[in-house]
């Protein structure tokens, strides 16, 4: 269906790359529509065809000035309603070119006619037609692209969305829209859907940096409309919750529960804790050291540490005893051990180490345990994610959002670190890691220090494709995160947008109209850069199929840190069923609570056949506590029933 | 006129430059004047107030465009005069302008020149390349003076342009279907003078067809009101019903400002009639057609249909 004709005058020419047309009032164009024109054949008889993408629209009538409107309406606007003939009015429309055909010679856009895009011509606008082949088809849904009562599905290239020709995902958009959080989790869905066998296994990490935004993936959605369905069905995508997800969090600073908002009981089967030991945290000290605490001096005693100390049996002649470091607890009888025999001697250095360096060191790593508490503990235990089992289409959520912020960088970067490694090694279970981090500015923010976590982001941004790492970042303002984090993102989703961050530097590339569309989006609503688009292209998706995080608190709501008792009973349970309250009272019964909770930890990190023993198991060495036998109601009085005549 | 401009060039004329076109020249105007008209409502002339409110009546607009320039001169001072002429009827669809039908639209491009002037030879030339229309009379002799060869070349297309009005006007009046609305007078328009369809709407006023004793009744008409009908009758044109009717309130302008005399087939002129196409009118006031020079006695249906014609011959 024809909608318009190409114009172009001295004053506003039409070029390769741009041109205009003009519509009918009532034509279903506006900004973001995808048109066709077809121009007279070239030379050779060939069909020439133009798509672009309106970026801009224009009104006006042939009136001079308002004021002879005013004029012609003697002041009353009711009188100009009545009049009997309206004024000529052109819809003017500015398009970008997306793709020539032929692509060469590369001509301006001839005077054509427009048509409005039907869902091939959209495949090949958007050179989509390349991945969606039969037998080579790499193509993730995105949304779907609409014009008037046409719907056309768009797709991303898994070759460029989850490497390795380009990979990673930016989302920007204003807080509080649902836009981000909910596109990744939609595209996700999709990911999983769609992502071809041929390519290999997928998993997710998802950091939920804050509220209960990502702690119902598993859950059903509790208002997904009819539209919503129709677009699941339309881009095949099954309406539905993760069935794979699992949950880890720190302990709280209590240690009794986990510190995130999954915390009823109803959903405690996939949450699991993050607690790391000494061993896993020695490695990333620097993270929470800064360059203050971390001179050369000290740098070389903690490597000495890591080195000759943890995990090896250490002696030396001023100490009292061997040591065999595998906790912070040991780790500080070991500084304890060093520095009394260093006093008691006089001594102001110890195998090149200064006295005052090791008091720093000691003070600086002894203290990690302390800053993240619930994460980090004293005793060594650790329960870490599956690292070597990931499972394909599983996702696992690390919920931070309760954890201090060193606790946070600390989790970050070791995660991160420890997928690197073994996406490396081919040992982690899948062959791409989707990683999702909310409030990328925070983390990888465009000034101000260079943070250990900043530089991960950035080697994830540059080299991570090859590895299978995938970073898929979201953060309200994009100008606000480094530029080679955005810069090596290969695919970009906006959400509404702030008309202020809009105005800043990076956004200059688009119309002024398409800027001011990006301030009014509505929910569902995206544009998206993607690679194989010459131009960004606006998509709705659906609602994820997954229970919000607001709907989920309701449904689920947070529980109250339970008592002792109750916490253990309810880790153990998800470690096996029969364990009930009564039998964890009896258990623990007279034992210190740091005991009850390193039991606790333990058994939870050996995840034991008969969960029972092993928890009992952790307080042998200590008297066990018995019940009271039932004594008998009375002693024979002496004497009484025998003969004897000396006896009582 | 491109194609015309090479057809010049190829017979030899000397092609002038881009110059304005001759309707924008000064022209000396034969004088205002007064005419006595026969009054058919009454003795006299008198006004009165439209009675009723403006409605809307106008099923489609008429009007025509002229445009010519003097593309080149033949040796001996002969203007060569490029005329464009275009008219049309543009029909009312809710509350937007179309086109009617492809025939209600007519369109020439021609070269305007004395034949006798040029010579045979030279005029076969012409005419093999475009079309060609002669504006001398075949017994006069030369010289000729070239301003007035320049006058008459746009005479002719004045005329050419009146009869594809014309035309246009015959056919709606044939064909059509409710009120026309005639830039200009209906008197010349053939048998449209005599069509209850027709309804002439004259802008200019170099004859104001009043005696003395009406005249200031005439010009003191405030916006809304109307003089009594009277017969416009001409030697060389049908007779119609006309009055005047003051479309706006001329305050700070002039007393002809605002003022059209309207035009309708004798047939049917009744007072009432003359009312209610005074209504119509009346009814077309907005939108202003401004930025036209024109606006305070021109419909903006009228504008739109030239600015049709202006974009079918640019």
């Amino acid at each position: 269906m024809s909608i318009g004709r190409v114009v172009a005058t001295e004053r506003r020419p039409n070029t390769p790359h741009e041109f205009h047309f003009w519509t009918a009032l009532g034509a279903p164009v506006g900004i973001g529509t995808i048109v066709r024109v077809e121009g007279p054949p070239t030379g050779d008889g060939q069909l020439v065809s133009i798509y672009g993408v309106v970026v801009e629209g224009f009104s006006y009538t042939d009136l001079q000035t308002p004021l002879h409107d005013v004029l012609g309406a003697d002041g009353d606007p009711a009188s100009a309603v009545r009049a009997p003939t309206d004024r000529t009015e052109i819809r003017l429309y500015t398009a970008h070119s997306l793709r020539h055909i032929p692509d060469e010679p590369r001509q301006p856009v001839p005077m054509g006619v427009v048509h409005l895009a039907t869902d091939a011509d959209v495949a090949i606008a958007l050179r989509m037609d390349g991945y969606l082949k039969d037998g080579q088809r790499t193509a993730i849904p995105v949304g779907i692209y609409r014009s008037g009562a046409m719907q056309s599905p768009v797709y991303l290239d898994a070759d460029f969305l989850l490497g390795p020709e380009a990979a990673h995902l930016n989302i920007s958009g204003v807080s509080g829209l649902a836009t981000k959080t909910s596109a990744v989790e939609w595209l996700l869905s999709s990911i999983f859907a769609h992502f071809p066998a041929q390519k290999g296994s997928v998993a997710a990490v998802c950091f939920n940096v804050k509220g209960p935004d990502l702690c119902f993936l598993d859950q059903p959605a509790s208002k997904l409309d009819e539209a919503d369905r129709a677009l699941y069905d339309a881009l095949g995508v099954p309406a539905a919750p993760f069935p794979d997800v699992e949950y880890f969090a720190p302990y709280t600073a209590r240690g009794y529960s986990l510190a995130t908002l999954r915390s009823n009981e109803a959903l405690s089967h996939n949450v699991r804790p993050l607690s790391w030991g000494l061993n896993e945290v020695l490695q990333y000290a620097e993270v929470l050291l800064n360059k203050d605490d971390v001179d050369a001096k000290a740098d070389a005693l903690i490597d000495f540490i890591r080195e000759r100390v943890v995990n090896n049996e250490f002696t030396d002649s001023i100490l009292e005893r061997a040591h065999t470091v595998r906790s912070f607890t040991d780790l500080e009888q070991w500084f304890r051990d060093v520095l009394r025999a260093m006093e008691g001697r006089n001594l102001e250095s110890w195998r090149t180490h200064h006295v005052a360096t090791i008091r720093k060191v000691r003070n600086r790593l002894t203290n990690i345990s302390t800053r993240c508490r619930g994460l980090v503990t004293d005793d060594g235990t650790a329960n870490d994610l599956p690292f070597g089992a990931f499972r394909d289409r599983a996702v696992y959520v690390i919920d931070v959002a309760s954890s201090e912020e060193d606790a946070q960088d600390l989790i970050f970067a070791r995660v991160v670190s420890q997928l690197r490694e073994q996406l490396e090694r081919r040992t982690l279970g899948v062959d791409h890691v989707v990683v999702f981090v909310d409030e990328l500015n925070k983390y990888a923010p465009s000034d101000g220090p260079d943070t250990y976590v900043r530089k991960m982001l950035l080697d994830i941004a540059e080299r991570g494709r090859y590895l299978g790492l995938v970073l898929f970042a979201a953060q309200q303002f994009r100008s606000q995160v480094h530029r080679r984090v955005v810069g090596n993102c290969g695919t970009a989703l906006f959400g509404r947008m702030d008309m202020d961050e809009l105005a800043t530097p990076g956004y200059a590339t688009l119309a002024p109209a398409t800027r001011i569309k990006l301030s009014t989006l509505d929910k569902g609503q995206l544009m998206v850069r993607h690679p194989h688009f010459a131009q960004p292209v606006f998509v709705r998706f659906p609602r994820p199929a997954v229970l919000g995080g607001r709907e989920g608190m309701e449904k689920f709501p947070a529980e109250p840190e339970p008592s002792l008792e109750v916490a253990v009973t309810r880790a153990l349970r998800t470690l096996d069923p029969s364990v009930t309250l009564e039998w964890v009272k009896q258990a623990i019964v007279a034992a210190p609570e740091d005991e009850v909770l390193r039991a606790r930890n333990r058994t939870l990190q050996a995840r034991p056949e008969d969960v029972k023993a092993c928890f009992r198991a952790q307080f042998r060495g200590r008297a066990k506590a018995e019940p009271v036998r039932d004594r008998p109601a009375s002693f024979p009085l002496a004497g009484s029933g025998n003969d004897d005549p000396y006896s009582f | 006129m491109r194609s015309v401009r090479r057809v010049l060039r190829t017979a030899g004329a000397a092609v002038a430059p881009s110059a304005p076109a001759l309707e924008t020249r000064p022209v000396v105007a034969e004088p205002p004047r007064l005419q006595r008209a026969e009054p058919l409502e009454g003795g006299e002339v008198r006004v009165r107030r439209v009675d009723g409110d403006p409605v809307v009546g106008v099923a489609a607009f008429l009007d025509g465009i002229q445009e010519s320039r003097v593309l080149a001169h033949w040796p001996g001072g002969i203007p060569l005069v490029g005329g464009t002429v275009a008219a049309t009827v543009r029909r009312r669809v809710g509350r937007t302008l179309v086109a009617w039908r492809p025939d209600a639209t007519r369109v020439e491009h021609a070269l305007f020149a004395p034949r006798a002037a040029l010579g045979d030879a030279v005029w076969r030339a012409l005419a093999d390349g475009c079309d060609v229309r002669d504006t001398g009379d075949p017994d006069e002799q030369g010289p000729w003076h070239p301003l007035e060869l320049t006058a008459r070349a746009l005479s002719a297309v004045q005329r050419r342009r009146e009869a594809a009005e014309t035309a246009c006007a015959e056919l709606w009046c044939a064909e059509g279907d409710g009120p026309l609305f005639v830039d200009g007078g209906i008197a010349s328009a053939g048998s449209a003078a005599h069509s209850p369809l027709a309804i002439g709407v004259v802008k200019s006023h170099r004859t104001l067809y009043v005696d003395g004793d009406a005249l200031p009744r005439v010009l003191g008409l405030a916006a809304g009101e109307r003089t009594t009908a009277f017969t416009v009758a001409s030697p060389r044109r049908a007779s119609v019903a006309s009055w005047y009717l003051r479309l706006r309130d001329p305050a700070a302008h002039d007393a002809l400002w605002g003022l059209v005399r309207v035009e309708v087939a004798l047939l049917g002129a009744t007072p009432d009639h003359c009312d209610l196409v005074s209504r119509w009118l009346l009814a077309e006031r907005q939108p202003v057609s401004l930025p036209d020079p024109r606006w305070g006695a021109m419909a903006y249906g009228i504008r739109l249909t030239e600015e049709y014609l202006r974009a079918l011959t640019r």
